[in-house]
Order: structure tokens, then C-alpha cells, then sequence
């Protein structure tokens, strides 16, 4: 029982990273409506910028700067910004469809970019004995990845409160007016091309924060942790829990990656010796499938956005904390 | 997948819906209420998954010999494969599943060196897991065991792609080139491979031009031959797969590029040789992984058709065997199932000295007598002789190809292991 109770510890880390990059996601998309289908972009360059600034020096390699593991954590995150103001300003004024694409086009642009400058990144390599934060501390892994898990889940904490008031504040609302009409948002004096531009920095930033905690956790990052598919994870992790609810963003990664590893663990033990090889497809079957019939009958997802708008509409219900009318009345 | 039929499918479908575990195969040689689990993490869906489930069928015939040979350790060795889907996090996630859960304390996988990498940093060494893999080909394994990243509990079956830089620097160097550029496909196997001939090259005193690499799938390679050919090189290496090889060598003909040409070994390829012209390669030299003959691979390869009714062809079958035959005769001789202990025992039961013993049921039910007795094995599998070194890596024999003038692939020389090993020794490697 211990062996599972340690494997869940393990499983939840996971979850966590990917909940915050869903939340990314979720302001961006969910709040926004900014279709942002190159995700493991931003994962990518958090990932990356994190293993660069904490990595030991190598003679081959530009980075290797051995700082600390909250500095490089920041400074990923500062550089996913970066990254993610630069696509915004040459993106933004695109179209939905057209925003997908040329974000879908930024991630496959990003992995080449990965496997190609190879004194930054280690190529095809990746880039090996990374550092991972306070690890001598812990006598037993066990113990090391209870550590890791408080860790992630207080940096997903400070973020689910940051965001949830975040989009309950004017500025939120200001999100959801742009997502659901442009003109009439821009009709009301909003400037709907600085907000996306905030909004997708912002998601850009977390996402990228996602990818420094994953190679803090890991110690290795290469190419291959950067597939396409990622971010179609992602996206199913969000559409699946349910788009515009951070709660519901949280809930979907703990489905969804449970179902895509749990699937494993029972299809190995279900299937005799002499069929182990052919199960694999069984599996991919059997995600696909539950994902279809998520969406067929919860087609909002599992906890679909809160039909309220603002605060004010709510007054009654006792989650809203008092305090915070005040404050948006003087704005 | 030729080796499936309708039964067996719809006996497994039945099975996945239900959700019945099932402890064991249904044929064994002895009842055990005991199992030791043996972990393999491989990618049977995903961009692998053309290779991925041969070379798990190739892990369970070693199980399945181990306990139809008396088991492991008085107990059933159970065989737990697991998808990694091409992903390493979910490559991390099943091993840590197998691990952590069902107590595995060997580790097969991964195919990919970026999914065994993290398995390996993130899993078995904080764990205490022996990892061996069949098939990561990548030169970083070697240098984080070189750092003591990997406590040692990391070996591969695979000959790493270092010893064939170096055997290509010597002909090269033989062969009186000076000035050689490299042409290399941007992948792990491709950057390993031409670094490692540069490193010949210059521990040999000699230098190389230019280091250019291609990305895979290219109309045309103009850019990078002509890149190539700016330093004025007399001879070109070559590191690439037929189609691209090709593409680039037409290239580099026709831009005036010398016919000295060093070649891969994928590019042993009829297909590479027609599509380029015989002619143009009369003057060429390739390396490839020579084929081990021998008894143990007849063994081996024996075995797998009766099994699977057809001969073992394809990647990674032989290495999956051994990786899988060396952690649990491991096991057996260290007398507990035990990550470290099982680490301990891997060069005890490999290398020259003592009793040798050949893949298959008899070959270990010999070795389960002879380490009974207390005495000493050495197991010669399915790839021919294994030694590993402190890295845990192992040198193969390699074979040295040319191209006739009608076109055909002719054999040059071959490199025995102890030749590959007293070269890499004198240079440095």
C-alpha cells in the first residue's frame, strides 16, 4: 500500500504541473477566447529556460549557469512572457482560426528550434543532470517527491487564487466581453487588442512556469518531451474539465491524465503474457473513447463556466467574499 | 501483426472490458503462488510503434524461457509491459507505476533515448531499479554515468554508435583522407555518430572541415553540400538514412564533391546504391553492425520462430532478448530480487570466466544448476558475447562493406570486439 501511496504522490505532481499549464490555457482560451493551439511552445521555452539557467556547465553548451532553482524557475517564466508578447504583437489581430495556426505553427517552429541549436539546447540530447531543487535534503525519493508535491501544489495554489480574482475583477469581465463580442466590447470604450495582448502574456508566463517545474521534477528535458500531441493533451485536459472555470481546468487534468495512465495500468494487468505487445492499441481506443463520451454528454464539461458575469449578480452566495464589492464599487 | 489471430484478440478484448486481472500464462512449468515482476516500459503505439511490439514479444520469450527453465529466485518471473506511447511522461509515468506499485526491481526500456533518459534520472536511479535498455542509442547515457549520474543501475545491450566514429576515423586515417567534412542526419544516432568521428579524427591528429547537419525528409540538400564542400575537404562521412543519404550524395556528385566517400551504417542499402549509381561509390567504405554468428544467436533465433512461426527480423529483437536474459539471470545469481543487488550481479553473470550459457530454456535451467552449485556463469546471448563496461555500455563486432562495381554490397573486413576494443583503448574512446 505504501508502493501506491508513493506512486499517487508521483502521479499528483504530474497533475499539478499540467493543472497549472491548463490554467494557462483557461485564461487565454477559456476567458479570452484567444485559440492558442501551440501550447508546448511556451511549455517548451519555460522548460528550457529553467534547465538553461539551473543546468551545470557544460564545455559544449552556451547555458549552464548553475543559478538557483527559484531564479531559473523565474526566469523561464520571464522568458515564456517574452516569447509570448513577441507571437501576441504579430498574431493577435489574426482571427480565431487564423490565430490557431499560426500559434500551431510557433510550436513545431520552437521544437525544430530545440533539436537544431544545439549549444543552447543539447540538440537531440536534450540536456542531462539537471539539478533537481533540495534533492540531497531527502533520504528516500518518497520523501523527496512529498517535498515536490507541496511545492507545485502552493504554486498552484498562489496561481488558482491569483487568476480567480483575476477574472472576477473588471478586468475578467473585460476578458469575457472581448470573447463573446469584439465590437460591442470596443463600442464600450475597452481596448480590445491591449487586454488579449495581457491575457495571452499572462498565459504564456504560467504555462512557461509549468515547464520549469516539470524539469525541476524530472532533471532531463530533450526534443521529445515537446510532441505536438502535448498540446493536444492540454486542450483535452481543459475542454474535457471544462473551458472558463479554473476549477473545471483542475478537474479535467486529474481525469484526463488519469485516464491516459490508469488505461495503461489496467490493460497491462488485464491482458495475458503472449497478447502484452498487441494492448497498446487497446489503450489509445479505450482514451479516445472516454474523451467522446465526456463530450456527448457533458458537452460544457464536467464543470462548465458559471453562467454569472459579475459579483454583483451574486450576492447571495456566500463564496463571494464580502470585501471584494467594495473594492471593485471604487474602480 | 502476423503473430495474432481472431481468438486471441477477442479473448483479450473480453478481458481489457471486464478488467480481469490475471496472475500469470496460462502455460507454465511449475505452480508458484510467488511472482517477481519484471518491468518493461516500450512504445507500442506512437512513432515507434512499427518496432515497439516485436521488441516486446522479445522480452517475453525471456521471461517465458526463464520460467519454463525453473523461474527466478523460486518464483515466477512476470512479465508487466507497459506503452509509452512515444511520450516520455507517459514512458515516466508507467515506470513509476511498475515500480512504485506492482514492485518491480528491473527495468526494461526505453526504446527512445528521450523516454529512458527521464525513466532513468526520475525513476530507477532515486529508486534503486536496475534499468537495462535495448535499444537507447544516445552518447548522453554514457557521459551522466561518466558523471556518476547513474549510480550505475544503467546498461544497454545495444552497441553504442561511439566505437563506429572511431573505427571510421582509423579507416579514414588509413586511408591517408586529411581533410574530411561530415554530413550528418539531425537526430541523436546522427550527432552521436559524427561527433564521435570527430573525436577519432582528432585524437588521430587529424582534423575535420566542416560538421553539417540535415533534418530529415528534404527535397533537396544543396544548401548543406555546399557548405560541406567549403572547407575543400578530400572525403566525405556520411551519416545518414538511404532516401536523404541519397539525395544528398547525388548532391554532392554533382556539385564536384571527391569520391572518397565514408558511409553509415544504415546506408548498406541496395536502395541507396541503385538510386545513387554504383559508379559513383566504387571508391566508398561503410561500417555496419557485423552479424554475430554463433551458437547463442542460433539459439536464440531458433527459439523465436517456433514461437512466433517466423525468423526474428527486425531492430532491436536480439538486444530486447539479452536486456531481458541479463536482468534476470542477474537476479538469480545475486539470490535476491533486489535493484542494487541485481546491478551488483550484472557483470558477474556477463564477460569471460566461467560457465557459458546460451539463450533458451536448457541454457538456463543450466545456469540455474550452475549458480546452484555456487559457481560461476557467463551468459553469451542472443547479439554474441556481452561485456559491459563501467558505464554500461558494450562494444559489438563490426563490419566493414564496399561497393562492387555491378553495384553489389561487398564485404570489406570485420572488426572483432577485441580489435574495436584496442583501438577505442589507444585513442582515447
Amino acid at each position: 500500500m505504501l508502493g501506491v501511496a508513493l506512486y499517487l504522490v508521483f502521479f499528483l505532481i504530474v497533475v499539478t504541473i499540467y493543472a497549472i499549464v491548463v490554467m494557462g490555457l483557461n485564461l487565454q482560451w477559456g476567458f479570452t477566447g484567444l485559440f492558442n493551439a501551440g501550447v508546448v511552445a511556451f511549455y517548451a521555452i519555460g522548460a528550457y529556460g529553467t534547465a538553461v539557467l539551473i543546468g551545470p556547465a557544460r564545455d559544449r553548451l552556451i547555458g549552464g549557469f548553475e543559478m538557483p532553482f527559484l531564479v531559473g524557475l523565474a526566469g523561464g517564466m520571464a522568458l515564456a512572457a517574452l516569447a509570448g508578447l513577441i507571437v501576441a504583437l504579430a498574431t493577435l489581430k489574426l482571427r480565431e482560426e487564423y490565430l490557431a495556426i499560426a500559434t500551431f505553427g510557433i510550436a513545431i517552429t520552437i521544437q525544430l528550434v530545440a533539436l537544431n541549436f544545439e549549444a543552447l539546447t543539447g540538440g537531440a540530447n536534450g540536456l542531462i543532470g539537471l539539478p533537481r531543487p533540495m534533492f540531497d535534503l531527502f533520504a528516500t525519493p518518497g520523501g523527496y517527491n512529498l517535498f515536490y508535491l507541496i511545492f507545485v501544489l502552493a504554486v498552484a495554489v498562489v496561481i488558482y487564487a491569483a487568476l480567480e480574482r483575476a477574472v472576477r475583477s473588471p478586468w475578467g469581465r473585460v476578458l469575457r466581453a472581448i470573447r463573446e463580442d469584439v465590437t460591442a466590447a470596443r463600442s464600450l470604450g475597452k481596448n480590445p487588442t491591449t487586454t488579449r495582448l495581457q491575457a495571452f502574456v499572462l498565459g504564456s508566463a504560467i504555462m512557461g512556469l509549468g515547464g520549469g517545474l516539470y524539469v525541476g521534477f524530472i532533471g532531463f528535458v530533450s526534443p521529445i518531451d515537446f510532441l505536438p500531441i502535448l498540446t493536444f493533451q492540454i486542450w483535452a485536459m481543459l475542454i474535457v474539465g471544462g473551458s472558463g472555470n479554473n476549477r473545471g481546468a483542475v478537474l479535467g487534468c486529474l481525469v484526463v491524465w488519469g485516464l491516459w495512465t490508469a488505461s495503461g495500468y489496467v490493460i497491462s494487468n488485464a491482458v495475458p503474457p503472449g497478447l502484452q505487445s498487441q494492448a497498446g492499441a487497446v489503450q489509445a481506443i479505450i482514451i479516445g473513447l472516454v474523451i467522446v463520451l465526456t463530450l456527448l454528454f457533458r458537452p460544457r464539461g464536467l464543470i462548465g463556466e458559471e453562467d454569472v458575469v459579475s459579483a454583483h449578480a451574486r450576492d447571495d452566495e456566500v463564496t463571494t467574499p464580502q470585501e471584494e464589492i467594495p473594492a471593485q464599487q471604487g474602480q | 501483426m502476423p503473430r495474432t489471430n481472431f481468438t486471441a484478440l477477442a479473448a483479450m478484448a473480453a478481458l481489457a472490458a471486464g478488467g480481469v486481472s490475471l496472475p500469470g500464462g496460462a502455460a507454465r512449468a511449475q505452480d508458484q503462488d510467488c511472482q517477481h515482476p519484471i518491468g518493461a516500459v516500450l512504445s507500442l503505439s506512437g512513432s515507434m510503434a512499427a518496432i515497439g511490439s516485436a521488441i516486446g514479444d522479445a522480452g517475453e520469450l525471456a521471461v517465458e524461457h526463464m520460467n519454463a527453465a525453473g523461474g527466478l529466485l523460486g518464483c515466477e518471473a512476470d512479465y508487466r509491459l507497459r506503452d509509452d506511447q512515444g511520450q516520455p511522461s507517459v514512458g515516466v509515468d508507467a515506470a513509476q507505476s511498475l515500480v512504485e506499485v506492482e514492485g518491480a526491481e528491473i527495468l526494461l526500456g526505453a526504446i527512445q533515448s528521450g523516454v529512458s533518459m527521464p525513466i532513468l534520472s526520475s525513476v530507477t536511479v532515486p529508486n534503486e531499479v536496475t534499468q537495462i535498455s535495448c535499444c537507447s542509442s544516445a552518447p548522453s547515457f554514457t557521459e551522466l554515468a561518466r558523471e556518476g549520474g547513474t549510480d550505475g543501475y544503467w546498461f544497454r545491450t545495444l552497441p553504442t554508435v561511439r566505437p563506429q566514429g572511431f573505427v571510421m576515423a582509423d579507416l579514414a586515417n588509413e586511408r591517408g583522407y586529411e581533410r574530411t567534412a561530415v554530413i550528418y542526419v539531425n537526430s541523436d544516432y546522427g550527432l552521436s555518430l559524427a561527433r564521435a568521428f570527430e573525436e577519432g579524427i582528432e585524437a588521430q591528429g587529424g582534423s575535420v572541415t566542416d560538421m553539417v547537419p540535415y533534418n530529415q525528409e528534404q527535397a533537396s540538400y544543396r544548401a548543406e553540400v555546399s557548405q560541406a564542400l567549403r572547407g575543400d575537404p578530400d572525403s566525405l562521412f556520411l551519416v545518414a538514412f538511404p532516401a536523404d543519404g541519397a539525395t544528398a550524395m547525388r548532391e554532392w556528385i554533382s556539385l564536384g564533391g571527391p569520391q572518397n566517400l565514408l558511409l553509415s551504417n544504415a546506408l548498406r542499402a541496395e536502395e541507396f546504391v541503385s538510386a545513387v549509381g554504383a559508379q559513383y561509390l566504387t571508391d566508398a567504405v561503410g561500417i555496419d553492425n557485423a552479424q554475430v554468428e554463433g551458437p547463442s544467436v542460433e539459439a536464440f533465433n531458433q527459439s523465436w520462430e517456433e514461437r512466433y512461426g517466423e525468423p526474428p527480423a527486425g531492430p532491436g529483437l536480439h538486444t530486447m532478448y539479452d536486456a531481458a536474459a541479463v536482468g534476470l539471470l542477474a537476479a538469480q545469481a545475486a539470490g535476491e530480487y533486489d535493484g542494487t543487488a541485481i546491478r551488483d550481479a550484472v557483470r558477474e553473470i556477463t564477460g569471460p570466466g566461467g560457465e557459458v550459457i546460451h539463450p533458451g530454456p536448457e541454457g538456463f535451467a543450466r545456469a540455474h544448476e550452475v549458480l546452484a552449485e555456487g559457481g560461476d556463469i557467463s551468459y553469451v546471448g542472443a547479439t554474441g558475447p556481452i561485456v559491459f563496461d563501467e558505464f554500461g555500455d558494450v562494444t559489438g563486432p563490426y563490419l566493414i562493406w564496399g561497393v562492387g562495381e555491378d553495384g553489389a554490397l561487398t564485404e570489406v573486413e570485420t572488426w572483432q570486439v577485441e580489435r574495436v576494443n584496442e583501438l577505442m583503448a589507444a585513442t582515447g574512446g
